[in-house]
């Protein structure tokens, strides 16, 4: 118990302290992880939409392999990113490997397959008729994804908060791909695991709370939003 | 507004849904396309909507000042079977075709006011849409699509699902309707009696086939083949050598000219007539009679007669 409290109150201190580390590792969390569900939302909501309603060759594969997507272990995703990005690797050319982008692409393939997944359960749970009458009042293409996906918010807003919380508390895969270089790819959950590693336990517990009330904060915000009545 | 259907076919997984070499809705006609389940009907619909794009042919919409036609789902107002609604209150379930076909604002307004008056959802404009019981559900789809003033209107079985005092009414209720928006609607129906009390024309649809059309009293009265006829009503049985449609209630026990004698299967007592369960050259038929008569029994031979019998082809 005096860990925690001890945790609590060195998160407290380094707030109030205006660490400048700190505040660059909690604007680096959340800028990589909120770029990453960005893109995520993207390209998942359009694919969402497609494995939802299309009828196409394939389609109960990539369903498939979106559900075993949601799983996937996010260190698996870092070696395989890893690999990939590596000065040997096929795309060592770009030179990406331990950069905030490396990571970005990392914990792009983590939360895609979550955005994916629930947002095609989110426009199945819709009535199937909905496309065609809207378009019969005379939507357009755009403007009937645009009404469906108003529709579905509730379960957008849900593949949002998943796909986030997934990437902004995964620690293998920005392990790996990132390298947790102090100033420029350590984020929070690396933090967590470096300071835990030389004994600096209260520190650690201090990161890990600022994580939660991070992560609170976000889907207490998406939340409010899914959660607004509608008239 | 005039539908015209030209050479038009549909096939689904190989398997042919529709074939319609020619079809003509006629300008503020209501016409049913009635038939059984899985005969095409909601297909023709959706091919009419363009929906579904046909395999062959196409659908022609002329106006009849002969002025070129708009854009052909501007032509449509389309109640769909299942009553759907977007979040929100039913006024803003109406508001939302009026205002993507580009309505403007006052117009709305007067449009939503007069389809909910003549729908009788006055009262619910203001309630969530998705909280509506099914009859009310039903009126404000059918309030949707007639606010939108279309010059065809489409109804997929308008009353389907609904229970026996809201189908009453509605049922009612439809031809006014129907009549006071002045629109060239298409229903599509299953019931019989549906498309006898809201159609003026009827169109009988089998397996995706055209079997007749024409002025509903027409096709009542010239049903051109046995399944036809069956769907009309009538009971098909072999008489005197021929294959007749005898109308619900025109078979009578009696002899002289003309009469058969048929088995007697069960007779049901319905209160204010028996009503005899019997066969004719292994066809099942229906004979009335009076209340106080002495009930044949099961298996005797009973003579009967036949009013206004139509002799098949």
């Amino acid at each position: 118990m005096n860990d925690f409290s001890s945790g609590f109150r060195e998160a407290a201190r380094l707030l109030a302290g205006g660490d400048a580390e700190l505040y660059g590792i909690i604007g680096r969390t959340l800028l990589i992880s909120s770029v990453a569900t960005l893109c995520s939302i993207v390209i998942g909501v359009p694919l969402g939409y497609a494995v939802a309603r299309g009828r196409f060759p394939g389609r109960t594969f990539l369903l498939g392999a979106v559900n075993t997507g949601m799983g996937m272990p996010p260190v698996v995703v870092g070696l395989v990113v890893w690999l990939l990005l590596a000065r040997s690797g096929p795309l060592g050319q770009f030179e990406l490997i331990y950069t905030k982008h490396a990571m970005v692409l990392a914990q792009f393939i983590i939360s895609l397959p979550l955005v994916v997944g629930f947002t095609a359960a989110s426009i199945q749970a819709l009535p199937a008729q909905l496309p065609d009458l809207l378009a019969m009042l005379g939507a357009g293409r755009l403007r009937v994804l645009w009404l469906i996906s108003r529709e579905a918010h509730l379960g957008l807003l849900a593949a949002v908060m998943a796909g986030f919380g997934a990437i902004v508390s995964e620690v293998g895969a920005s392990m790996t791909v990132g390298g947790n270089l102090q100033g420029s790819t350590r984020v929070l959950t690396t933090a967590i695991v470096t300071t835990t590693s030389r004994g600096e336990v209260p520190l650690a517990l201090a990161l890990g709370f600022i994580l939660l009330a991070l992560s609170f904060a976000v889907n207490i915000l998406l939340t409010t939003l899914q959660q607004r009545r509608d008239g | 507004m005039q539908v015209a259907l030209e050479e038009l076919s549909f096939a689904r997984e190989g398997r042919r849904v529709l074939d319609i070499p020619a079809l003509t809705f006629a300008t503020g006609t209501t016409t049913a396309i009635f038939g059984p389940n899985g005969s095409g009907k909601t297909t023709l619909l959706r091919l009419i909507a363009a929906l579904d794009r046909p395999d062959h042919g196409r659908v022609r919409f002329a106006n009849g000042n002969g002025a070129p036609p708009l854009v052909s789902r501007q032509n449509i107002a389309y109640a769909f079977q299942e009553a759907v609604f977007l979040r929100g209150s039913v006024r803003a379930n109406l508001e939302l075709g009026l205002q993507l076909r580009g309505v403007v604002l006052g117009e709305r307004d007067v449009r939503i006011a007069e389809a909910a008056r003549e729908c009788g959802i006055t009262h619910l404009l203001d309630r969530s849409a998705r909280r509506l019981s099914g009859g009310e559900a039903q009126r404000a789809n059918l309030a949707r699509a007639l606010a939108l003033r279309a010059p065809v209107t489409l109804l997929d079985e308008p009353l389907a699902g609904l229970d026996r005092v809201a189908r009453a009414q509605l049922l009612d209720d439809l031809p006014r309707l129907l009549a006071t928006f002045a629109t060239t609607t298409i229903l599509v129906t299953h019931d019989r009696e549906e498309a006898f009390r809201i159609a003026d024309r009827l169109v009988v649809l089998v397996a995706g086939v055209v079997r007749a059309s024409g002025l509903k009293r027409d096709v009542y009265r010239q049903p051109p083949d046995r399944e036809t006829a069956e769907l009309l009503g009538y009971t098909v049985a072999p008489v005197n050598g021929r294959l007749v449609a005898i109308p619900a209630g025109a078979l009578r026990a009696g002899t002289g000219a003309g009469a058969f004698e048929v088995i007697v299967e069960r007779v049901v007592d319905m209160g204010n007539h028996q009503h005899v369960l019997a066969t004719v050259g292994g066809d099942r038929v229906d004979v009335r009679l009076p209340a106080g008569a002495a009930a044949p029994p099961a298996g005797s031979l009973l003579s009967v007669v036949v009013h206004s019998e139509v002799i098949l082809p």
